[in-house]
């Protein structure tokens, strides 16, 4: 939460310095605010993105809507070790290419389908001693870290846990033996 | 700030001092005050006030950063802490981090502390299961340690005492060697702990039992409680953040407000004790010499009774750096036995598996506690070829999960209409009684100090060649019962953990009959010192199985009247 108030902080800040003529908007910066790990504003747009195909918006909000990808990249930052932070930025600064090779074009122009088919893939690649061998290792520990993270975020989020399925802080009695087939939950559409 | 240590001496003076105001000290000052003595209570830590200083308590998931996990650089600076199950966002700020308190591991130790008013009373697992003479006759049966001083029938009623205060929820079982208490209504076990428990009379007749685990939770309301302002527990299973409802016994939330309410309790928190002050010609202690946390500066508070409740480790320390002529080692230390014969738990092993049977049934809503096997071995007499024994918990579970396999809008509308209910999982783990030696020990190190001056303990504790058996057995036994029963998928684990993350550290001032060979009599009063009472897991003779802060509980409201009955002598 915080994080996201620094961030549009210095979102202020930036547009408050544009008078210094170094100041480059054209320029894709650093994201200081995860500074653990050198994100570009391109590359949490392209985690986006990513994040959206796995979660995808349609009759309730997506993954995107609710800015897990903010939450994604302040578990990274927080929470990996170094080994694994620059795993993940490995992966994500290889995932451009490795779209674009397996999928013939930029991941962003793609449509949804061919999207989740890249992600799938980058999946399942599997390393070795080799650099492209390291490369694919850190593109599949980048894309299943970020559905790990996804997930989280999204189901732990407030717009779920308040608007979609609330949470409550007293679950109840406990019931040692509920039949299964007693439970009834609505289904709800995605 | 004004220099305390000018006040007058009579401002600074009580009719006792409490030591500490976790479970043990919280309970020596209660009933203290309830017998009209002004007490003044000691705390190193700062003051939690019940509910006001609770500040994650209502919090929801979503509302932590990290969903409650500890940050790398937290895990980073603090290696020790981090080990802790409960060290999470929501409660981190109970624990003591690495570098507030420094000690020497002459042998790997995981010291896991809670400075603050309440101490670890906050953050326990709320098990209270009373020791019978199984337990007590222990060493003299057994031939370690020394004898106890008190039997059951010493301390039975002081069970009663604060088990009725506490509130203990569980349900009248009749074993001999897990007496039954003053009990609210047991919490219920599930359909596969009830299976287990069934075929466990099957196997074994009358020699094995399983349990539900009696907790220091209250599971319906009654007045006695709501006089202390406590409602009832709600099942939240946030405990460690502190409960808004006082639905489990933490001396924030019972003793120190009952205490406070009598007008006899001064609290003093901020109040890092460097010793205890003896007086040579009286023959006595007269008071205890504190440094203020915050100022540094060190300021002396005098009553004619001391009660030591700072938890065990810190306990012996305090002792250790309460030196003078009389008492060059240490006070009390007339035997050079202070700081030995420290013990603990032995929590190393676990056993788990599958249950594939009611698989029609699933469980709902909560409880906050779970199944309990008490120690079934070598209780009557010696049968295997390690002494002593171990309890163990255990629990079944079975939740639904999503699928999560494949991404995109049906990896969403799994997420959103979890239906894999799976196999129910079944564990347990062991909670092995250790012998105390005099080669586990504690002591002060020369050189090293703590950021307040005071010299840093040095802890040499280790398992030995009967925890490794026990270990075994434990595996296997529960291996064995575990088949029996028809779980599957068996596994055995020796997590290899320190000594320390039991949090059930005892000993070193140990209880005994003989001067010579113990540091506390039956009274919990220091042998050459009678005016100083220690109460709290340092007067810990031996640790059997049982977690042990209700037996902590209990020794406190009875050395406290004790202590107000020798006063009127």
């Amino acid at each position: 939460m915080n994080r996201r108030i620094a961030l549009r902080h210095l979102a202020l800040i930036s547009g408050g310095l544009a008078f210094i003529p170094s100041c480059d908007f054209s320029s894709d910066d650093i994201l200081t605010a995860y500074n653990n790990l050198k994100i570009t504003q391109s590359q949490k747009q392209l985690l986006g993105d990513i994040s959206n195909v796995i979660i995808p918006a349609g009759e309730i909000k997506g993954a995107l809507d609710i800015e897990v990808p903010d939450f994604i990249l302040v578990m990274v930052n927080d929470c990996l070790n170094s080994e694994q932070q620059t795993l993940f930025s490995t992966g994500l600064a290889a995932f451009p290419d490795f779209a674009k090779q397996s999928g013939g074009g930029n991941f962003a122009n793609l449509n949804p389908k061919e999207k989740e088919a890249i992600i799938l893939s980058g999946q399942n690649l599997e390393g070795d001693e080799t650099e492209k061998g390291a490369e694919n290792k850190a593109i599949s520990y980048f894309l299943n870290t970020t559905k790990r993270l996804t997930i989280q975020g999204y189901m732990a989020s407030e717009y779920i846990q308040s608007e979609v399925i609330p949470y409550s802080l007293i679950p109840g009695a406990y019931n040692g033996s509920v039949l299964i087939s007693d439970i009834q939950k609505p289904r709800i559409n995605g | 700030m004004a220099n305390l240590n000018i006040r007058n001496k009579q401002e600074r003076t009580y009719e006792a001092i409490v030591i500490g105001s976790g479970i043990s000290g919280s309970w020596a000052a209660k009933e203290l005050c309830d017998l009209g003595v002004k007490t003044l209570m000691l705390e190193r830590g700062r003051n939690v006030e019940h509910n006001k200083d609770y500040p994650t308590t209502n919090m929801l998931p979503y509302e932590f950063e990290h969903r409650g996990q500890i940050t790398q650089a937290e895990k980073e600076a603090n290696p020790i802490v981090s080990k802790c199950y409960a060290f999470r966002e929501d409660a981190k700020h109970f624990f003591v981090k690495d570098a507030e308190h420094p000690y020497v591991q002459e042998k790997p130790f995981d010291w896991i502390r809670g400075y603050q008013v309440g101490g670890k009373s906050l953050l326990w697992a709320r098990q209270v299961q009373r020791w019978s003479d199984f337990d007590f006759e222990g060493p003299a049966r057994d031939g370690f340690a020394v004898d106890w001083p008190i039997r059951y029938k010493d301390i039975a009623s002081w069970y009663s005492h604060v088990e009725k205060f506490a509130g203990v929820s569980g349900n009248k079982d009749g074993l001999p060697n897990l007496p039954d208490g003053e009990f609210l209504p047991g919490y219920d076990l599930n359909i596969v702990e009830k299976h287990f428990q069934e075929q466990l009379k099957k196997a074994y007749g009358n020699d094995r039992h399983l349990i539900s685990s009696r907790c220091a939770h209250i599971h319906e309301p009654r007045p006695e409680f709501t006089a202390q302002g406590r409602a009832f527990c709600q099942n939240r299973n946030l405990c460690q953040r502190g409960c808004p409802f006082g639905g489990y016994f933490s001396s924030n939330s019972s003793t120190i407000p009952w205490a406070l309410k009598t007008g006899n309790l001064t609290l003093r928190p901020d109040a890092v004790v460097h010793s205890i002050i003896y007086d040579e010609e009286a023959g006595k202690a007269t008071g205890v010499r504190i440094i203020d946390a915050n100022t540094k500066e060190m300021e002396e508070f005098y009553a004619p009774v001391i009660f030591l409740n700072a938890a065990a480790l810190n306990s012996n320390l305090i002792l250790m750096n309460s030196t003078s002529n009389r008492f060059p080692n240490g006070l009390g230390n007339d035997n050079g036995l202070l700081g030995k014969y420290v013990a603990f738990h032995n929590y190393r092993a676990q056993v788990s598996g599958q249950y594939e049977g009611h698989l029609e049934y699933t469980t709902s809503g909560g409880r906050p506690t779970s199944a309990y096997f008490p120690r079934f071995r070598n209780v009557y007499k010696q049968e295997t070829d390690f002494l002593r024994g171990y309890a163990a918990g255990f629990s079944a579970s079975r939740g639904v999960r999503p699928n999560t396999e494949g991404i995109g809008m049906d990896l969403k509308n799994s997420l959103l209409n979890p239906d894999q209910y799976g196999p129910w999982y079944v564990g347990s783990h062991m909670m092995g009684e250790t012998i105390p030696k005099e080669s586990n020990y504690v002591a002060l190190d020369p050189n090293l100090q703590d950021p307040y001056g005071m010299p840093q303990l040095k802890i040499s504790v280790d398992y030995d060649d009967n925890d490794e058996k026990m270990i075994k057995d434990y595996q296997e036994q529960m291996s064995e019962m575990f088949e029996k029963a028809g779980f599957t998928n068996i596994r055995v684990n020796d997590d290899h953990r320190q000594p320390g993350l039991d949090i059930h550290e005892m000993g070193g001032v140990r209880m005994g009959k003989d001067p010579k060979t113990s540091l506390l009599n039956a009274n919990h009063q220091l042998h050459a010192v009678p005016n100083v009472y220690v109460t709290d897991g340092a007067s810990m003779t031996s640790t059997s199985t049982q977690n042990p802060s209700l037996t902590y509980m209990a020794f406190a409201a009875r050395a406290a009247h004790h202590a107000v009955a020798e006063s009127k002598k």
